[in-house]
């Protein structure tokens, strides 16, 4: 699907994505780092080779939609819109300030190209697939993305909206499971079990697949053919890792909430400058 | 006597009018279709009718993701369900995305008699008026529900809509003064002001009238709109006639009692407060108009409480 050029590309663009997640925490001091780092891969993916939008008219109707269920992980989100150009970037500058347009979950009323106010867990994906019915009914080819994280399916909720979408036959909906396996008290299947995933998906009549999730052409692959199965939705288990490319916090359950020490920041970024030039960034 | 008009019935008419004026207009049900009166609304627009099954959380979500999209749900149940079940979802999806979905919990307050405080709701008048945005209205009258159901309708953003049970007196005119947010002035009076709303607003009418019959000069008002609520009726009231009943079938605990000692309170006015409701309990179960009676919510009781209030001394 993508050629090696355009790997490189997103590859590039994944950097950079990860450098405006730094800057973030590099202006507040502290914020959700470990599912902002896991998910940008995919966000990169889905924000410059999937979804079909428009930066300079973020309500325009035909637009593909992205709920991020996970709010928490808004980091990623406020670093891939800037970086598409949703807003200047000198925005991400200002989080952690009072009354920034950044804050610690997504507001859609304050920032161009958010699409729903996510945080508590267990919402995102009832609210998308109202939007793939409402987009569906108007007879809109447009498609909604999803991401929830793994500790997130805990919550009950996610299991009607699941139920729901099958049933509609929402087929034009992408869900991605952020599977970084961990959670704010340890591993998720030890806090609480949700395997076999897969299976559970797939007995709620969904379409299913696994992949790794920093594997831009796999992500690229995967979203490029939903549905997976006629007139069901669809569902990538994304295995991840948590802190994605800061290697002092990768996998590290510490990071989830990251409270900057002395020289971390230097250190964050002085590898993500050297993960750059290996790309000729 | 007036003639007796089922709440849900009318609510079914309203519904397929507003839904003939606004093509974006869709109904969803939680498996509450037909007991919520979207029966004639499915059949006139099948396509425009989304049933959810019993998904009282993930139902609110969904609402709000069509409302994204330009529709505009009218989402229904039976009242708890939708609201102190989802409240999160309400508070949310709908409150905090400011999407314009309307929320209707039907067989509110104690209606559900026989079958007990899980089906009963009590409190969600107290919940959801903490929510910024969103407008809540709870109408006394047949002619009423009609009235606030094209109003909410007309209103973009997200509204919540409490109707009872029981069959209620027409005793409004088609063309009575309804403005969204603004209370009714049913009857003038000097000596004390009743102020009702909704399902027993029709008990504090006949209440009224046997007063009047008695000689106790009864101000009345219909307050439909609990939020935005009208402070300048209710502050009127206390000036002018230093006494103030609230009849609600509701927890006194944030309800429209709570809105006029808060309104007066805010306003630094003072009057006395007689509040009619249900306080802290759980109701207990049995013949709707046997339970209401516990709760000294007919209008025998009514007019008792009246007049034992009005020989008490009260703050000037």
């Amino acid at each position: 699907m993508l050629t090696p050029q355009e790997e490189t590309r997103l590859k590039q663009i994944a950097v950079k994505v990860r450098q405006n997640v730094i800057r973030q925490i590099k202006a507040g001091r502290m914020g959700h780092i470990g599912g902002a780092l896991s998910i940008a891969d995919i966000v990169t993916a889905l924000y410059f080779k999937i979804m079909r939008i428009d930066p300079k008219n973020p309500h325009w109707d035909r637009r593909d939609r992205f709920v991020l269920s996970a709010g928490h992980k808004c980091l990623a989100l406020y670093a891939v819109l800037a970086e598409r150009g949703f807003f200047d970037k000198t925005v991400l500058d200002t989080y952690g300030s009072l009354g920034s347009k950044l804050p610690g979950h997504p507001d859609m009323h304050k920032l161009p190209g958010v699409e729903s106010n996510t945080g508590a867990l267990g919402h995102g994906l009832s609210i998308a697939g109202g939007m793939a019915l409402g987009l569906r009914m108007d007879g809109i080819d447009s498609k909604v993305y999803v991401i929830m994280g793994d500790g997130e399916l805990a919550e009950g909720s996610n299991w009607e909206a699941a139920a729901a979408s099958s049933h509609h036959r929402l087929a034009n909906l992408l869900v991605f499971v952020d599977r970084n396996t961990l959670q704010i008290s340890g591993r998720t299947v030890d806090v609480m079990s949700y395997e076999p995933l897969e299976q559970r998906w797939r007995s709620f009549g969904w379409g299913t697949r696994v992949i790794d999730g920093h594997d831009l052409g796999m992500i690229v692959k995967a979203s490029s053919e939903i549905p997976f199965e006629e007139g069901k939705p669809s569902v990538v288990i994304a295995n991840t890792v948590k802190s994605k490319g800061i290697s002092f916090a990768e996998d590290r359950v510490e990071f989830h909430y990251w409270k900057v020490k002395e020289g971390e920041i230097e250190k964050a970024e002085q590898e993500l400058l050297e993960a750059g030039r290996r790309l000729d960034l | 006597m007036s003639e007796m008009k089922d709440p849900r019935q009318i609510f079914g008419e309203a519904l397929v009018e507003v839904g003939e004026k606004y093509s974006n207009l869709i109904a969803i049900s939680a498996d509450s279709s037909s007991g919520s009166g979207m029966t004639p609304f499915r059949e006139k627009f099948p396509r425009r009718h989304l049933e959810f099954g019993i998904m009282e959380q993930g139902v609110i979500g969904f609402a709000s993701g069509l409302a994204t999209t330009g529709k505009m749900p009218f989402v229904v149940a039976i009242a708890p369900f939708v609201t102190s079940r989802p409240f999160e979802m309400f508070r949310n999806d709908l409150g905090y995305m400011k999407q314009n979905v309307k929320v209707v919990g039907r067989c509110a307050g104690i209606s559900y008699s026989d079958l007990g405080p899980t089906h009963q709701s009590l409190e969600d008048v107290a919940i959801i008026r903490t929510i910024p945005g969103v407008t809540v209205l709870n109408p006394g009258d047949p002619v009423e529900i009609k009235r606030v159901v094209h109003a909410a309708a007309a209103l973009n953003g997200p509204c919540y809509i409490k109707l009872g049970k029981e069959k209620m007196p027409v005793l409004y005119e088609d063309d009575y003064p309804f403005e969204l947010g603004k209370g009714v002035l049913v009857r003038d009076g000097k000596e004390v002001t009743i102020i009702a709303t909704g399902s027993v607003f029709p008990r504090a009418h006949a209440a009224t009238e046997i007063l009047v019959k008695d000689g106790v000069d009864v101000r009345l008002i219909d307050i439909h709109t609990l939020k935005p609520f009208d402070r300048e009726v209710v502050i009127k009231a206390a000036e002018q006639t230093g006494r103030i009943v609230t009849v609600e079938e509701h927890y006194l605990a944030g309800g429209l009692g709570s809105l006029v000692a808060e309104t007066l309170a805010r306003a630094k006015k003072s009057a006395g407060i007689e509040m009619i409701g249900i306080d802290d309990q759980f109701a207990s179960n049995g013949p709707y108009e046997e339970l209401l009676g516990l709760y000294g919510l007919l209008p025998d009781q009514i007019v008792k409480t009246v007049k034992e209030f009005i020989t008490e001394k009260v703050p000037s």
